[in-house]
């Protein structure tokens, strides 16, 4: 036999590549101006604090520079050229029935409306720059569990201080240059807030896809879990594939308060025109836990770090990550954890696949602070070549500043051996089978991990040829 | 002799930088049970992973027929589609399958054992059995973390599942405790009563082939098929070792 | 003379090959060194083909070592020879000596290449060796540095190798302590089959820093590269570790591994280390790993009950790195770095104590 290797199936993409017109859309001019910021404000009825916010965060953006010396070229990216607030002509429904054909198509071929009713708790789909469709059962309303949009709460004389008092105030906008973008002209996400001792049995899932060409998608999730309750929280992301570059900054803020749960999911597919440079952050009370399941398929560049920190004493945080690179794709992903806390703990686990010349780079951070006695760490990151035309890289970083602290670190980079390829064929699988297999298996612990219908999109990923055969 | 199953011919084989067999010649009709012996890197594993078409060993002359098919190009996967099954000595370990997954799809690939969700479950189960294979192993990482003798019976277990024409156990009985050889010995006979396949036994220990009807005994030295007979072979070698044979090669080798 | 007090700032100093967030102050070391030269002067310089040599600690330190040192000195070694006495390069801190020393290693050849740099910490001076290193066609080499200095002083200990087909390069190191010490060391194991070893151990205390940057290019096919870090920080010393395995397109069959293990016994210790593999080739394995605490608690409760408290215990630990560096100095100067090194983190009455013993080990052998 020939030792030349077969492909891995690439990602299908054909599920979520269908576009839909933007006819009769409100549509902001490209590039980002004062007005433009001034105009969406106004659109959305915003407190002044609100505005004055966006301004501030948009001389920050452009006072800001990109750092030149790490990470993938965005060189591709012209904010000039990218629209920075394109919304439907549609209100905010609450039901299906209510949400316009197209788009409502476009979420039922996603499985959207199926999903919600087998097994969530809620769900909010945004397309472009606005939410469409926002609902929560019954029940949990009642044991007074929010879920709605940012806009909405600022509306919302209860809530409105509460946004105010959390907004902005965990990834601030001089974070870096493009969560200063983020503030200036974000629109749509979600706003959580789960009572003390609440815990919901279902997750809350957000939906996001961006329809339109060359615009960029900047939506904000706030989340408070009060002391003792229970949140799992998923957010799915997807849009079509065009040849203008197109843009993700949105920010995710998640306070976990003390011996409170948040497990955060993500199954990110964006298009491969997709830059995706998204902020997410939590920070965790004395007792709490914060879990991170992040799968990153999609876009053409990423630069993407889940950051934890560990406030309160006995905190904990686990992330589960994997990323797939196939071509054209340069994802820089990882996660940052910040141990601050005495007696805290965080695990870090995360798996990347290259193939047909993508390039993965996994970076990380790991901090422990003066006074984080006894803090625990562990990170391990495995990373898998399927050819000789891509790249992986890994690149984490620690920084220890107490003596009591333990903090380990392992990575392993390599090809499927031979040996394994053999074993399975000598059973029968063709050498196609047996790739996919093991790729199916390097996952496993990650999809095990998703929901279910989660899993399943991400098998689907991946494409298991076996699935035919398994029956 | 019953119709000839496996034939191969004058095959000489080697890995890139060193030949390991010399123009090998042996047949095995359908049924029949062969035992391999000879002492250790004699190339008797090599015969095994050559005819299961494994890349490391590039074969340089002869050919391999099995089931009137020459199957010297073919790939391992099509050769075990035929009907060849190889067991390691050394099964690898593939983290992230569930056993009872890849037994499944293994199973479902091949025409003649196709089945429902349901009586698979029930096949695979009474092989479990038949093993004293805890069912709980089915739902583990294949291979991962087993021990040897686990590792055998899982291999064993995939035996009797894929029914194979023709099996070939390479050292299936090396490093087993006396249960875990006991059970091995079991399935082995039940490959033989149940599915009446051939096998290529590749062994040092004799003990293991008490229970079973051998029908020729090989006896490879150096890369040569250096001796060839009935069953008594087995015992001569029991008693007397490999060592006259070893001189035979040795002066087959001057003699070139 | 030139004007004593002019000083030129070297920034981005020990560079790694691929960086990371800028905000962990963790990607270089900025350093402000004299400018000793003199206009006019003219020195020796190595071979031209010593210039195409990547060097740890980057392009910046070459050229300011290159136009500070004294003559370079340049030491060839004859193909197939194996040469007896070490090269050494000795370095006096307290004078702020700066050396430029180009080896090449023929084929076949053997060499051992010792650089000792220390001082009393007589004046608060810089002092610097740069060592740059050709390895032919299985040539093996071994190369030994021990760098101990005093607390006002500063070093710059900057080593490029090339290794071509079969090559073996050992590279041993010891950071035993000193105001800030900067070790860079980039290894490109070009041709096929070569093999790395680079080890370094390290101490550091009171307000030290040390800065290191390993970097290992595995270019040609199966190359081998081991590296180990292994050091003890105390009191409120800073250390920043890069460690980097590069595994270049082409490399079929490689391996390369890295691991640092930290023991940290300062309550405000600095630690930071970023390990890096770089990988643009599937046929190849890399790992790498670290481990960052302070003595387990089982290894206390152990020690504990032969009567040692946890001071006794780190101290051990310390003792046991020392010991390690005066055994494994090949040669005076070394030696006596280690050793003043010791004497004044452990006393001299320890000191001594092991020295001693080594030299009784050492003429019971003979």
């Amino acid at each position: 036999m020939t030792k030349e290797r077969t492909q891995v199936a690439d990602v299908d993409r054909s599920l979520y590549d269908f576009t839909k017109s933007e006819e009769g859309y409100e549509r902001y001019a490209d590039g980002l101006t004062p007005d433009i910021v001034r105009a969406i404000s106004a659109k959305k009825d915003e407190p002044q604090w609100m505005l004055d916010l966006r301004l501030k965060a948009l001389d920050e953006y452009h006072r800001r520079p990109m750092a030149t010396n790490w990470g993938p070229s965005i060189a591709g990216l012209d904010l000039d050229h990218i629209s920075t607030y394109v919304s439907p002509k549609t209100k905010q429904a609450s039901s299906w029935d209510d949400v316009p054909a197209d788009i409502k198509d476009t979420f039922e071929r996603l499985g959207i409306p199926e999903a919600e009713r087998e097994s969530l708790a809620g769900v909010g789909a945004q397309y472009d720059s606005e939410i469409v469709y926002h609902n929560m059962r019954e029940e949990v309303a009642k044991q007074g569990v929010v879920y709605t949009t940012i806009e909405d709460a600022l509306h919302d004389p209860t809530w409105e201080p509460v946004v105010h008092e959390y907004f902005g105030t965990l990834i601030p906008m001089t974070d870096h240059k493009f969560a200063a973008l983020h503030y200036a002209v974000w629109s749509g996400g979600s706003f959580v807030y789960v009572p003390a001792g609440v815990s919901l049995d279902y997750p809350l899932q957000s939906y996001f896809r961006l329809n339109a060409q060359g615009a960029g998608q900047f939506e904000h999730t706030l989340i408070i879990v009060e002391p003792g309750a229970n949140l799992h929280f998923i957010e799915g992301c997807s849009a079509p594939k065009y040849y203008e570059a197109n843009l993700h900054a949105g920010a995710v803020e998640l306070f976990v308060k003390d011996g409170a749960r948040l497990r955060y999911s993500t199954i990110e597919n964006w298009s491969k025109n997709m830059y995706n440079l998204n902020t997410k952050r939590a920070t965790v009370g004395a007792d709490a836990k914060m879990e991170w399941v992040s799968g990153s398929f999609g876009s053409h560049v990423s630069y993407l770090y889940p950051t934890t920190i560990l406030a309160g004493d006995r905190s904990s945080c686990e992330f589960t990550g994997i990323t797939f690179s196939g071509a054209t794709q340069d994802l820089d992903t990882g996660c940052k954890v910040i141990l601050n806390g005495r007696d805290t703990t965080a695990s870090v686990s995360t798996k990347s696949i290259s193939k047909d010349g993508g390039i993965n780079t996994f970076r990380s951070s790991v901090v422990v602070g003066r006074h984080a006695d006894n803090a625990r760490c562990t990170v391990s990151c495995q990373s898998l070549m399927l050819d000789n035309i891509s790249r992986s890289d890994t690149i984490p970083a620690m920084d220890v500043r107490n003596p009591t602290a333990s903090v380990g670190h392992e990575a392993t980079i390599g090809r499927i051996s031979d040996d394994t390829i053999l074993y399975l064929m000598s059973r029968g699988c063709s050498e196609q089978e047996a790739r996919t297999l093991v790729v199916n298996g390097f996952a496993n612990p990650v999809s095990k991990d998703l929901p279910m219908e989660y899993a399943v999109e991400m098998n689907n990923l991946i494409k298991l040829e076996m699935e035919g055969a398994i029956g | 002799m019953a119709d000839t199953l496996l034939d191969v011919s004058g095959i000489s084989a080697g890995t890139k930088d060193k030949p390991i067999l010399h123009d090998v010649n042996l047949k095995v009709g359908a049924g029949e049970t062969h035992v391999l012996m000879g002492p250790n890197g004699a190339g008797k594993s090599t015969l095994g992973h050559v005819i299961m078409g494994d890349p490391t060993y590039k074969v340089t002359s002869g050919t391999i027929t099995f089931d009137g098919q020459d199957i010297t190009e073919l790939s391992p996967d099509k050769r075990s589609l035929a009907g060849i099954f190889l067991s390691y000595q050394a099964p690898v370990e593939v983290p992230g399958v569930p056993l009872y997954s890849f037994l499944r799809s293994i199973s479902q690939m091949r025409p003649e054992l196709k089945c429902t969700a349901r009586e698979f479950r029930r096949r695979v189960g009474a092989i479990a059995d038949e093993l004293n294979l805890d069912q709980s192993f089915l739902m583990r990482e294949l291979n991962v973390g087993f021990s040897g003798g686990e590792k055998k019976k899982i291999e064993m277990l995939q035996l009797l599942l894929l029914q194979p024409k023709l099996a070939i156990l390479d050292e299936t009985d090396s490093g087993l405790d006396v249960d875990a050889l006991a059970t091995v010995s079991h399935g082995i006979q039940r490959y033989r009563e149940t599915v009446g396949g051939a096998l290529i036994m590749i062994t040092h220990n004799t003990r293991i082939l008490e229970r079973l009807t051998v029908d020729r005994t090989h006896v490879m030295v150096k890369g040569h098929l250096v001796a060839e007979g009935p069953a008594s072979l087995i015992d001569d070698i029991d008693k007397n070792g490999f060592e006259r044979f070893e001189t035979k090669a040795a002066s087959e080798g001057d003699a070139r | 003379m030139a004007d004593e007090n002019a000083t030129v700032v070297l920034d981005r100093v020990n560079e790694p090959p691929a960086q990371t967030w800028n905000r962990l102050r963790a990607n270089d070391i900025t350093l402000t060194v004299p400018k000793i030269s003199r206009k006019g002067d003219v020195y020796f310089a190595l071979p031209q083909l010593f210039s195409h040599i990547e060097c740890g600690m980057g392009e910046k330190v070459t050229s300011w070592v290159t136009s500070q040192a004294a003559d370079a000195r340049y030491v060839e070694v004859p193909a197939h020879t194996v040469r007896e006495e070490p090269i050494v390069v000795a370095v006096d801190t307290d004078k702020g000596e700066v050396a430029d020393t180009g080896v090449m290693v023929r084929a076949g050849a053997t060499v051992s290449i010792v650089v000792a740099a220390g001082g009393t910490n007589a004046a608060a001076t810089t002092s610097a060796s740069l060592l740059r290193v050709i390895a032919e066609e299985g040539a093996t080499v071994t190369i030994t540095e021990v760098v101990g200095i005093g607390s006002s002083q500063q070093h710059l200990e900057s080593v490029g190798v090339d290794a071509d087909d079969d090559a073996r390069v050992e590279v041993r190191q010891y950071a035993l302590g000193g105001g800030t010490v900067a070790f860079g060391t980039a290894v490109s194991l070009s041709g096929d089959r070569a093999r790395a070893n680079v080890g370094l151990r390290y101490f550091a205390d009171g307000k030290d820093h040390l800065d290191v940057n390993h970097v290992v290019r595995q270019r040609g096919k199966n190359t081998i590269a081991h590296v180990r870090e292994n050091g003890i920080l105390d009191d409120a010393a800073e250390k920043a570790l890069r460690a980097t395995i590069d595994l270049v397109h082409g490399a079929r069959g490689s391996k390369g591994d890295e691991a640092e293990s930290v023991l940290v016994f300062g309550d405000d210790v600095v630690n930071k280390t970023v390990p890096v593999i770089l990988c643009d080739e599937d046929d190849v394995q890399g790992n790498h790993g670290a481990t960052i605490g302070t003595v387990g608690p089982e290894q206390m409760d152990y020690l504990a009950d032969r009567g040692l408290s946890r001071k006794d215990a780190e101290a051990l630990f310390v003792r046991a790195l020392f010991e390690d560096a005066i055994i494994n100095a090949p040669e005076a100067h070394a030696h006596d770095v280690a050793v003043r090194q010791a004497e004044r983190v452990l006393g001299a009455e320890v000191a001594h104590d092991f020295d001693a013993s080594v030299q009784l080990a050492e003429d019971e052998e003979a």
